[in-house]
């Protein structure tokens, strides 16, 4: 542990203020980046030894489970149940959501499998907003050239354009499934600005944002045809005999059987990987975000990009330690929240970009001007008392799910700052797509966090809600329009022989295998019967 | 720097208590979900956002010295000492099959809330529904108000709703009142959210006045 200011020390000397001058910052955001985000941490970066991306960089741990076994093999499958559909969606996060509506509405028989529960994901945490250029004094180019700078540049430009495009058409979409939005006296759509932008662009619902997203487009799905698979992890992707996508490997956690679901389209949408703890950071993701659909599409050959790339949210909260990790939203910031170190100082523009802000609080820390909490960990001061000072009633108003926080930590945010550390949120990169959000492999789509290109090396708050449904409609809507055109394969798993081939070859070890599925404290491995309860049970050989 | 790793052990007096009739022993500081984990229980299922939006985890809960059972949200309990904790398993989704383009106008909104929920009209006031919402929501009132169709008031009582579906299960007429509530917020933006400045950018881009120079 780093050198820091006990917190008792420096909550006594901290004063509730409405105004603090930022003093001149000697550092660079390239230069912040560099030294202290985790992304440049020395070790933490490999080079893939197999697969499409062979000879790229890549997260240690990613790279374990990139390059890990399969969970299953051909006498595995023997007597399976099987079922046809058109498409298959894999994952019920709003991406999956909102692919599965669409293909379903346009004809298309559609079955949507997910680990866990439908609506059990990151979009149902999501708080801050989405974006989409609505205001006068905004544009798509500005919201397109806002996201390309966010993301330093390295993104596909064509998706970019398609995003922002797709952006009030997305909020309408939206509204016509059943979404409220906060609105001003007159009915129009309420903005506020995010991080790295230059206009005020983000439309929201309070902080439930991703709360009243989910829950309609999960009632949608529900009312609708889809036939829904809750609790039904996919272990591999099925192939013909070309290594097109044919459907998929389902083992049901209720009946712990396996089930091969053949379709004529997958849609991957997976989600994140932030439950993996890159870095032993904490973390503000669902339970289930343990990159599985990155592991599966890769196995078949799919090209993926930026995979050493991840953003660290700048406000996660860092005490009381039980909820370390727990996502505080750059709303707060964007109301005007200052980040504040031990000493009461400001340190950083606090609406810069979220890697450069996360890298300025990590140097803060590192540099012993941190506070630091009995038992471990640290962070720094989310100002929000200042907040309340400068306008009050806005927390009351606006921010419930934070008031909630504060009552489960026993902290009044609008008295008594919050301690906040840097929690791994999001995954930058991942499956290279098209404009359809077609991967490499034919016949296999991916939408979502699953997906990189759009973001960069680091995304702008309210581009993810943006994305998974404006391409979550795109896949969906291609899915189903070239179903008709096809046919259902002949699947296997045969690319598998192919995947242990090149392991033994690389010298790799075969005693992990992928996807992981959920995080190891989870003890899923242990849990032979799925039941819940089982201590330490063996698993029957 | 980074060295924050969740759900290694952490600090807390130690407390003893009972889950799914377990007996477990597990630092105070813990939420019952990690109490489990910390323990070396396996737990996957019932489990979703940990942040106590998902409605995943549910749980019954009576603590030491009350004979009162409450539900809750496992991820946003702390264990005590003495405390007994029982998961519940997710239900059977609701059987409703609705689409919100079935309802041509907004003048057939409650003609059609009655086709889809006959159900709901048949509420006897037991109050179970609020008993068991970890959210304290007036459950029962919204399904009232719904009924009357008053459906801005009834979705508003709703808005911290996680879809736990808990008052589905208390409901001995099989209301689904979680599901009356989304109802009744859905209906309201799809009839009545209408932006103006939303609206006014729609038309510039469906006119071609708005294009990215790449």
């Amino acid at each position: 542990m780093t050198n820091g200011i006990p917190y008792a020390t420096a909550l006594e000397q901290y004063e509730p203020k409405a105004e603090r001058p930022l003093p001149d910052q000697e550092m660079s955001g390239e230069e912040l980046r560099r030294a202290y985000h985790p992304d440049h941490y020395a070790d933490s970066i490999v080079e893939l030894n197999v697969g499409t991306n062979k000879g790229d960089a890549c997260h240690r741990q990613l790279a374990d489970i990139l390059q890990a076994d399969a969970r299953i093999d051909e006498a595995d499958l023997a007597g399976a149940p099987i079922v046809e559909t058109d498409v298959l969606v894999i994952g019920g996060g709003g991406a999956g959501c909102a692919a599965a509506l669409t293909a379903s509405r346009g004809g298309a028989s559609v079955i949507l499998a997910t680990k866990l529960r439908i609506g059990d994901s990151n979009t149902v945490m999501a708080e801050g907003g989405i974006q989409a250029s609505i205001e006068k004094d905004d544009t798509p180019q500005m919201h397109y050239d806002d996201t390309l700078k966010g993301g330093h540049q390295n993104v596909n430009k064509d998706l970019v354009a398609k995003l922002v495009m797709n952006g009030p058409d997305v909020v309408r979409w939206l509204i016509q499934q059943g979404m409220q939005f906060d609105l001003d006296k007159y009915g129009d759509l309420l903005t506020r600005r995010a991080g790295g932008t230059s206009a005020d662009r983000i439309v929201y619902y309070r902080d439930y944002t991703g709360l009243e997203m989910m829950r309609v487009l999960q009632e949608a799905v529900r009312t609708s045809r889809i036939d829904v698979w809750d609790y039904s992890p996919a272990v591999e992707l099925l192939s013909d005999e070309l290594g097109h996508c044919a459907g998929a490997v389902i083992s049901s956690l209720e009946d712990n059987r396996y089930k091969l679901i053949k379709a004529k389209s997958v849609i991957i949408a997976t989600g994140g990987i932030g439950r993996l703890h890159l870095n032993k950071f904490p973390t503000s993701n669902h339970f289930g975000a343990t990159g599985d659909g990155l592991v599966l599409a890769y196995r078949l050959g799919a090209r993926l990009q930026d995979v050493d790339s991840f953003q660290y949210h700048p406000s996660g909260l860092a005490y009381p330690q039980h909820l370390a990790g727990t996502l505080i939203t750059e709303a707060v910031r964007s109301a005007g929240a200052y980040l504040l170190n031990g000493n009461g100082d400001r340190f950083i523009e606090e609406l810069q970009p979220r890697d450069q802000v996360a890298a300025a609080i990590l140097r803060e820390c590192a540099e012993g001007r941190g506070v630091t909490v009995d038992g471990g960990g640290q962070g720094i001061w989310l100002d929000t008392p200042g907040v309340e000072l400068r306008e009050p009633g806005i927390f009351d108003a606006r921010f419930p799910k934070l008031i909630e926080l504060g009552k489960k930590s026993n902290i009044d945010p609008r008295k008594q700052p919050l301690l906040i550390y840097p929690t791994l949120h999001y995954q930058n990169g991942g499956v290279v797509i098209d404009e359809n959000c077609q991967s490499s492999v034919p016949g296999l789509y991916c939408v979502g966090e699953v997906c990189g290109g759009i973001h960069g090396r680091n995304r702008l708050m309210g581009n993810a809600l943006l994305e998974i449904i404006a391409f979550g409609r795109i896949a969906g809507n291609h899915a189903m329009e070239t179903a008709p055109s096809h046919k259902h394969k002949k699947s296997s798993i045969e690319h598998l022989s192919q995947l242990r081939r090149e392991l033994t070859l690389a010298n790799m070890p075969m005693d992990k295998q992928g996807p992981a599925l959920f995080p190891s404290y989870a003890k899923f491995e242990n849990d032979s019967d799925y039941g819940g309860l089982h201590k330490t049970t063996q698993v029957e050989s | 720097m980074g060295e924050q790793a969740e759900d290694s052990g952490r600090s807390g007096d130690q407390v003893n208590l009972t889950i799914n009739g377990k007996s477990i022993s597990a630092p105070s500081s813990l939420s019952v979900i990690q109490a489990l984990w910390h323990t070396g229980y396996p737990r996957v299922k019932s489990v979703g956002c940990l942040e106590g939006v998902c409605g995943s985890c549910r749980v019954m809960v009576r603590r030491v010295d009350s004979r009162e059972v409450t539900t809750e949200l496992g991820c946003q309990v702390l264990i005590e000492e003495g405390m007994q904790v029982n998961f519940l398993l997710f239900p059977t989704p609701t059987h409703h099959r609705y689409q919100l383009e079935e309802i041509n106008s907004s003048w057939e909104v409650q003609g059609k809330f009655h086709k889809f929920f006959p159900e709901a009209e048949m509420c006897r006031h037991c109050g179970g529904c609020n008993q068991t919402c970890p959210k304290g929501i007036s459950v029962e009132l919204g399904v009232e108000l719904a009924s009357k169709g008053r459906f801005e008031e009834a979705g508003a009582l709703f808005i911290e709703c996680v879809l736990c579906n808990l008052c589905q299960t208390a409901c001995p007429e099989s209301i689904a009142p979680n599901h009356v509530g989304l109802f009744s917020r859905r209906v309201s933006a799809y009839f009545h959210i209408r932006p103006s400045n939303l609206i006014n950018r729609l038309e510039k881009l469906r006119k071609g006045e708005l294009e990215i120079i790449k």
